[in-house]
């Protein structure tokens, strides 16, 4: 099958020494060897040498690659292993390779509505106070996300106090907010992706919007990869450590809890913010920052990204995570990306954990 | 993909032994245990991931009355072939047998099953103020019982040797399915043949493993480490021989020669100089006075044989800053050329500058890159050849280098293989080395102990 034979060399080039188990979550859990980039690029080879078809086993072997792009950081020859991936996607979407029901329902409901949620459009914007329900020419726009508009607006909610608090002049979509167009990407739905993009671009122009600031890291993530030639994308976390850094946002109750911070692989590996959430939770006066041994671009990705499409294997790596904060003696463990928050959440109830998760703007919600 | 048969109704009975959630025979899972970290690769019939001795036996009882190849896999990073299933048959991964079963800090042992991963080992047996020393570089993904089967080495082999120097017993499957206990918990042991040190490197071609007992020791409470550089390799050479005369046991005595020092500065940019003939990692560790001692004479010694410069780590960050080029070398030379051969002929340690001298030629008259790096404290090199596998005449040049270097070695009193293993990438050499009475020996050994044949077949030796 003529299938990426442009990505030949980056096959070759992976010397099968298996360094991918030790940093992909999904082998961890699975220990399955169709589960881990090694095991993906053979299966890719396979289709492009024709020892195998699209089968439905090869698609779920690529379709639970998170695209945390961990491997990638230990790779000795440096597969491209997350562009490896998103390329055979999209390819196996483009030959017709009908995605799973449950992954192509998410694919729909953004097509339909917008977001990858059983959602309608048309209350997209409800959680927002009527004075920001309609657009307007501004220099910031917030970009809520699909996961704060319909599941966690109390999130967006505590963004626009804390924006407002510091002073920031900034604008929404509201009810014409649209999908980041990431969820597409990763399931391989290009032109789709490419069409929600345009739709976003030619929003924000027509309000003169300059920086597009998020709450959301898969957004973000988006943003920097997709939209930087049309507007400056920024991470709320990039921004709050601005506005303490200019005096605009001043914190005055003291937090006093150890709290571990998880750099998720969208804000983390994929964007390299790795300081300002932290520079921000170091802000808040009393508060102890504790770290994951593995942190930074070494962190282990929390399985998020596989919530909708394979949710037992999304919490179960979940769980991990949260089971190693807890023994690292943490009360709080906080999040800069909703996906993150509601996986991590999902991963403790699964396992009978208690922890309290939080997302980084709750907690500086809490020290104002 | 075509399927064994003759085997479709045993490994329906192994199915349904171990439950279908640990078993797998789809073309794609059949297609992923194919292979190793080599280039070698076969299509097994079906994967199987037993969980207890008891059911390995009775797969290999059932194994056996049909001939089917069982082939033992930890985490499938070999650099042999030796987890490859050559003749097809039943790839028997041990990685859920994972757990630490004891740590004794009484008697320094512990006794760990052969899915547990190096790394965790060594992680967990630190936090009792106790050492397992070997420490292949691939341990954070390989497996204790891959490693005893191998007989992995790694960088601490020097001072502290290599896995077989820390295996006391095993708890054994043999080919025939019985379960076998060797060695003991006692340091010293004279009852009856040694076959705990059979198995140790028998490459899953005598039994599969299912427990071992190691060896630790007292974790060193002190590690000093010095990078120096040198303009010619001669003098590197000269500094690994007069450090070892002056009775320092370094820990670590890593080399880099010129083209891995260049493939370094390409990747990483550390600020090398890309004149220099080699380059020279070394640590001592242990009581702290004594390492402090160890690594003054060390620095003195590497000043003496004219070292361009000698720099000694004041922290455990400017440790790590050292340590930068060798963590490095895999990599940057990795990323050269789309294929990547990783050998490890092995020399005694006198005879290094040799060896790299010899590979250096052998990679000129085939003109092929070979990068150099490795254990120049136990003359175990890893002769690293760039190159792409497409290129089918580079290749078939690559492939008669690596049968010279392997010449060389031996011509050097060395061997062809120091930690790797012999596995199907080296079988056709070994009668080299051990001469057709030692291939008699260990063929006659192994069908004593596996008359059918079926344990990882078509391993070390050419014929089965």
């Amino acid at each position: 099958m003529n299938f990426i034979p442009e990505r030949e060399e980056d096959i070759i080039r992976c010397m099968k020494c298996g360094n991918c188990q030790n940093t992909c979550p999904v082998y961890t859990v699975t220990m399955m060897e169709s589960k881990v980039a090694r095991g993906r690029i053979r299966l890719i080879k396979a289709v492009m040498k024709g020892e195998l078809e699209l089968t439905d086993d090869v698609q779920e072997s690529l379709l639970t690659c998170l695209q945390c792009d961990a491997c990638r950081v230990t790779c000795p020859p440096g597969v491209p292993v997350n562009d490896l991936m998103l390329e055979a996607k999209a390819a196996m979407f483009k030959k017709g390779k009908a995605l799973p029901e449950n992954t192509d329902r998410i694919r729909m409901n953004i097509k339909e509505q917008s977001n990858p949620f059983t959602q309608p459009k048309a209350e997209r914007g409800a959680w927002l106070p009527p004075e920001l329900k309609k657009p307007r020419p501004a220099k910031y726009l917030l970009h809520a996300g699909c996961a704060i508009s319909y599941a966690q607006s109390r999130i967006g909610k505590a963004v626009i106090r804390i924006l407002q608090q510091a002073g920031v002049d900034f604008t929404l979509l509201g009810d014409s907010e649209e999908c980041c167009g990431d969820p597409l990407i990763r399931m391989g739905d290009m032109a789709q992706a490419e069409e929600q993009i345009a739709r976003n671009k030619a929003a924000w122009r027509e309000l003169g919007v300059e920086y597009v600031v998020t709450p959301c890291a898969g957004c973000f993530k988006a943003l920097k990869e997709h939209y930087a030639d049309t507007i400056t994308p920024l991470h709320v976390s990039q921004l709050f450590a601005q506005l303490i850094s200019d005096g605009k946002l001043k914190f005055s109750k003291p937090l006093s809890k150890k709290v571990i911070y998880f750099d998720g692989c969208d804000i983390g590996r994929h964007s390299g913010v790795y300081e300002e959430p932290r520079e921000v939770l170091k802000a808040i006066p009393a508060l102890t920052l504790l770290e994951f041994p593995m942190n930074r671009e070494e962190a282990v990705c929390c399985g998020g990204p596989l919530l909708g499409s394979y949710p037992d294997l999304a919490k179960k790596i979940a769980s991990e995570r949260v089971r190693e904060a807890q023994n690292l003696g943490a009360d709080i463990l906080v999040v800069a990306c909703p996906t993150c928050l509601l996986n991590l959440k999902e991963g403790a109830n699964e396992a009978g954990i208690r922890m309290d998760i939080q997302d980084l703007n709750a907690l500086v919600i809490r020290a104002l | 993909m075509l399927k064994n048969k003759a085997f479709e109704g045993v490994l329906e009975k192994i199915k349904n032994l171990v439950g279908s959630e640990h078993f797998r025979d789809s073309c794609e899972e059949r297609l992923c245990y194919s292979y190793d970290a080599t280039l070698d690769e076969a299509i097994p019939d079906a994967i199987v991931f037993p969980c207890s001795a008891e059911e390995i036996a009775q797969i290999m009882v059932w194994a056996n009355e049909c001939r089917m190849p069982v082939v033992p896999r930890g985490a499938g990073t070999g650099l042999s072939g030796g987890s490859v299933p050559v003749k097809g048959g039943l790839v028997l991964c041990l990685c859920r047998l994972n757990r630490i079963i004891e740590i004794n800090r009484d008697d320094f042992y512990t006794v760990v099953e052969p899915g547990v991963i190096t790394q965790t080992l060594s992680d967990t047996v630190a936090k009792a103020g106790l050492m397992y020393p070997p420490d292949p570089s691939s341990m954070k993904t390989s497996t204790i019982g891959g490693n005893v089967a191998e007989n992995a080495g790694g960088l601490r082999g020097l001072k502290y040797g290599v896995t077989k120097d820390y295996v006391m017993g095993m708890e054994v499957v043999t080919p025939t399915g019985e379960i076998l206990k060797t060695g003991t918990r006692t340091v010293k042991t004279a009852t009856g043949y040694n076959l705990t040190q059979l198995f140790t490197g028998s490459e899953g071609t005598l039994g599969i493993i299912t427990n071992v007992i190691l060896k630790l020791i007292p974790a060193p409470e002190h590690k000093e480490s010095v990078l120096a550089i040198f303009a010619d390799m001669n003098h590197a050479a000269q500094t690994v021989a007069d450090v070892i005369r002056a009775g320092v046991l370094p820990a670590t005595l890593e080399f880099l020669d010129n083209i891995t020092i260049n493939a370094v500065e390409d990747f990483k940019h550390i600020g090398l100089p890309r004149d220099a003939g080699a380059v020279l990692l070394i640590e001592t560790d242990g009581v702290k006075e004594a390492a402090v001692k160890e690594i003054s004479r060390v620095e003195e010694i590497c000043r003496k044989n004219g070292a361009r410069s000698v720099n000694k780590a004041k922290d455990e960050k400017e440790r790590d800053t050292l340590w930068q080029a060798r963590r490095a070398a895999l990599s940057a030379l990795a990323r050269v050329r789309p294929t990547t051969i990783l050998e490890d002929a092995t020399v005694p340690r006198s005879r290094v500058p040799d060896m790299v001298r010899g590979v250096n030629a052998i990679a000129q008259k085939y003109n092929i890159r070979i990068g150099n790096f490795g254990h120049a404290g136990d003359g175990n090199l890893h002769p690293t050849i760039l190159t792409d596998e497409r290129d089918k005449e580079e290749f078939a040049r690559v492939q008669k280098a690596i049968e010279e270097i392997f010449d060389l070695a031996l011509f050097l009193g060395g061997t062809i293989s120091g930690e790797h293993g012999i596995g199907s990438t080296k079988a056709r050499f070994m009668p080299k080395e051990v001469g057709d009475v030692g291939v008699r020996v260990m063929r006659a050994l192994k069908r004593a102990l596996d008359p059918n044949n079926i344990l990882n077949p078509g391993k070390m030796f050419v014929q089965d």
